[in-house]
């Protein structure tokens, strides 16, 4: 799973600090002026429109994703049970 | 000694020392005069900064050369280069270039005279068109030496990147506007003999139309968008039967196709956006009526008439033209929305627009996911509307959006110079960019020295300020970066095409995500708005390509598509997969549209049909599938014709003979970039690519054409 965010997002750190990502398989994607490798990703996806509007999006690994702070925290303390 | 001949011919024994009497100098203002090496003092100090003793100089070895010769006949351009031969002698070459003299050799204009040039597909050959052709060729000139720094023009000179349309270095590239400047103001134009109050009727509200867009044209060097055609005529047709909208709707696409004959030059590039619902930004804002009054209704209460416009427009591009051949001009280009299909009817529109592609190909379908909303033209460019858009949407004469100038990279090149080397790749990339950002800004700054004049200037038409502003909206301007051949590019640098393997598909999306990054940046740093454009490179591609055939062989000689040993030779068209890649419709629009997000001016892609008829209802599938399930921008079906001179008929395919006359005297009909014209006005390159597209055979259901409707067509 990955998490794109971006830097100055109080969503994104919202869920970066409530959750050990790492533990529960989700590695982070930070959108920004000097990542290509990110906005690639997220556009391989298909979420460049998405993010323009919401962050952070979480992508599962079966390519779907859920978009917005609230949405993914209930889907990750459902996965950390 | 020398010798000289007079204008009678005679010859006349001179020495060095002789006085000038003798000599006589044919001039650029069409006078024969006699010598005087003042001339020259006078010159090289008017234009350039050298001082007197120095001119003098120059002038007396000039005036040596000159009488030792054996120059029968003197001319002023002559003169010049003699003077420019002395300059760069004595190393002042700051001066040569300053006096330098602009210009086409003999032969190069007797070939442009009796032989067609095929840079652009859309200027016919004719009287008008060669000067057309001979100014932009000065201009290029001009541009080139002036107007960029030698950086920039070297570059573009080298390949490594190009400037479009140099030899309209005086006007801005594309444009697009609101009918409602016209319904409001009239036309009232800046040099205009005769001034014209708003129009009360449809056909008058036409004329302007047209007539505004024949001087737009001659402002801008590319397309002239027109936002929401149908809707905002449509309250001047409320009185109108069906037959009278029918016959404003043929009046309209014949004034715009039949243009490029009546112009000489470029054929006015229209593009029509055609919405079936009203738009979100449009709906309550209150409708200008005749006379410029306000009808005291809101847009949103024009809905009815305005989709019977837009289904008049339709039912004249199914029929064609008089042979039944597709129009070129305007494009209509209708956009797509949530609200499209919530809209009451759009099944049946739907269908009538699919059938016009299926059959002729002309639609333009732009998708506007969510809130999006943008304005379309050129052939492919949008401009995306913003927050202070939707604001001027309220008064819609102010929606009026240009692009400065387009700059496309060679892409495959800088896998040439990276040499399979990630970082030297990005640096490369990011340079080039830099150089495109620099010829930007180079080039606003020409056009504002222009603007400075007002409307006693050049540009008087994109200064006028009818509304309080002038009517060119510097800042609202885009900067255009293109790119050729990213296909390309990642086959040189990993070995695998876009389609081949995910992994090169990926660094094609890193490629264009470093692009869109990078003008982000250059926007917030000079408070201007630089974008990505998938450039239609219908020139470009071929440029591209020839060059680095002749300064990166062998491994371009690997890279090219086409034919080397025909000269067909091209790059892939932008972020494109290669047109003959066995990829199937879906995936391909679905492919593609991956970066389609990332490119905010504009993108397409284009699905060839060759000879067949696809069913309408396979196509309308396909389009809401497209809408629904992809993120691609813009798509278009493109059917391929041949037309007979001989006998009239046009029919599916391209073909040598005409099939009902056995006539050899053929004309093959498609589309080159984003837009319909004759293939025998292509380039080599444009060839090339054309042999090898993928013409999506059996894909779609198909509807066979029968003989009666391949006649069909009219003229009225």
């Amino acid at each position: 799973m990955t998490l794109f965010t971006k830097e100055d997002c109080e969503k994104c750190e919202y869920v970066k600090d409530n959750f050990d990502l790492t533990s529960l398989g989700v590695s982070i994607e930070t959108l920004g002026p000097e990542n290509p490798d990110a906005l690639a990703h997220l556009a391989w996806h298909g979420l460049v429109t998405v993010a323009e509007k919401m962050l952070p999006i979480l992508v599962l690994d079966d390519s779907t994703h859920i978009a917005g702070a609230l949405k993914i925290k209930k889907y990750l303390k459902a996965l950390e049970h | 000694m020398g010798e000289v001949r007079d204008i009678s011919g005679r010859v006349q024994a001179i020495d060095s020392t002789a006085t000038d009497k003798a000599l006589f100098v044919r001039t650029s203002g069409m006078e024969i005069v006699e010598w005087d090496h003042k001339k020259i003092v006078d010159t090289l100090i008017r234009e350039t900064y050298i001082d007197e003793d120095t001119a003098c100089r120059v002038a007396d070895e000039v005036q040596k050369v000159i009488l030792n010769s054996k120059i029968e006949v003197l001319t002023a351009p002559l003169v010049r280069e003699l003077v420019d031969a002395k300059l760069i002698e004595m190393g002042l070459e700051s001066a040569r270039r300053m006096h330098t003299r602009l210009g086409m050799p003999l032969y190069d204009v007797e070939e442009l005279l009796v032989n067609h040039n095929k840079e652009n597909a859309n200027v016919p050959h004719g009287p008008e068109a060669t000067n057309l052709t001979l100014a932009e060729n000065i201009k290029k000139e001009y541009a080139l030496l002036t107007v960029f720094s030698q950086e920039v023009g070297d570059a573009h000179m080298r390949g490594d990147i190009h400037m479009h349309d140099l030899g309209f270095i005086d006007r801005p590239y594309c444009s697009g506007q609101s009918l409602e400047y016209l319904k409001k103001f009239g036309l009232n134009l800046p040099n205009a003999l005769a001034v014209a109050r708003p129009a009360k009727r449809a056909d008058v509200l036409l004329a302007h139309m047209v007539k505004f867009a024949a001087a737009l044209q001659s402002n801008f060097a590319g397309a002239i968008g027109w936002d929401a055609v149908n809707l905002f005529f449509a309250p001047y047709l409320t009185d109108l039967s069906d037959d009278d909208i029918k016959q404003l709707a043929q009046m309209m696409i014949y004034e715009f196709s039949q243009q490029a004959v009546a112009r000489g030059g470029q054929a006015i590039f229209t593009d029509i956006n055609i919405y079936w619902e009203v738009p979100k930004h449009f709906e309550d804002v209150p409708a200008i009526g005749p006379g410029g009054e306000f009808t005291g209704k809101t847009y949103g209460e024009y809905e009815k008439d305005a989709q019977r416009f837009a289904k008049a427009l339709f039912e004249c591009y199914m029929e064609g033209d008089a042979c039944g051949r597709p129009f070129f001009f305007p494009k209509p280009l209708v956009h797509i929305t949530e609200k499209f299909f919530k809209t009451e009817g759009h099944e049946e529109f739907l269908e009538l627009i699919c059938n016009v592609s299926a059959e002729k190909g002309t639609t333009y379908y732009v998708f506007d996911r969510g809130d999006t909303a943008k304005i379309s033209e050129c052939c492919r460019l949008s401009f995306k509307l913003e927050k202070q858009d939707f604001e001027d949407a309220k008064e819609p004469w102010k929606m009026r959006y240009s692009a400065l100038q387009n700059v496309t990279i060679n892409l495959p090149r800088i896998a040439y110079k990276a040499k399979g080397d990630d970082q030297t790749l990005f640096t490369e990339l990011t340079k080039m960019m830099e150089l495109c950002c620099t010829a930007h800004l180079e080039k606003r700054a020409f056009i504002e020295k222009l603007l400075s004049q007002g409307e006693n200037g050049p540009l008087a038409l994109l200064t006028m300020n009818r509304d309080g502003q002038s009517y060119l909206r510097m800042h609202r301007v885009s900067y255009l970066m293109g790119m050729v051949g990213l296909n390309e590019m990642v086959k040189v640098h990993l070995g695998t095409e876009l389609h081949e393997s995910e992994e090169a598909f990926k660094l094609g999306l890193k490629i264009i995500a470093h692009m869109k990054l990078i003008t982000d940046k250059f926007s917030r740093h000079h408070k201007m708005h630089f974008v990505l454009e998938q450039t239609p490179a219908e020139s470009t591609s071929y440029r591209f390509a020839k060059l680095d055939l002749k300064h990166f062989s062998p491994i371009a000689g690997h890279t090219v598509r086409g034919d080397i040993s025909t000269g067909n030779v091209y790059y892939t068209n932008s972020t494109q997969l290669h047109v003959g890649c066995d990829v199937n419709a879906v995936d391909r629009v679905g492919r593609e549209g991956l970066f389609h997000p990332l490119i905010e001016a504009g993108a397409i892609t284009h699905i060839w049909l060759g000879e067949q008829r696809p069913s309408a209802a396979s196509l309308a599938s396909f389009v809401k599938k497209v809408f629904t399930n992809t993120h691609n921008d813009q798509i278009a079906f493109s059917p391929e014709f041949t037309t007979c001179i001989s006998c009239g008929r046009t029919e599916r395919g391209l073909t040598e003979t005409c099939t009902r006359c056995g006539s050899d005297d053929v004309e093959g009909i498609t589309r080159i970039t984003g837009y319909f014209t004759k293939v025998s006005s292509w380039n080599d390159g444009k060839l090339g690519e054309l042999a090898e597209r993928m013409r999506n055979n059996g894909f779609f259901a198909s509807k066979p054409a029968t003989c009666d409707e391949a006649e069909s067509g009219q003229g009225g």
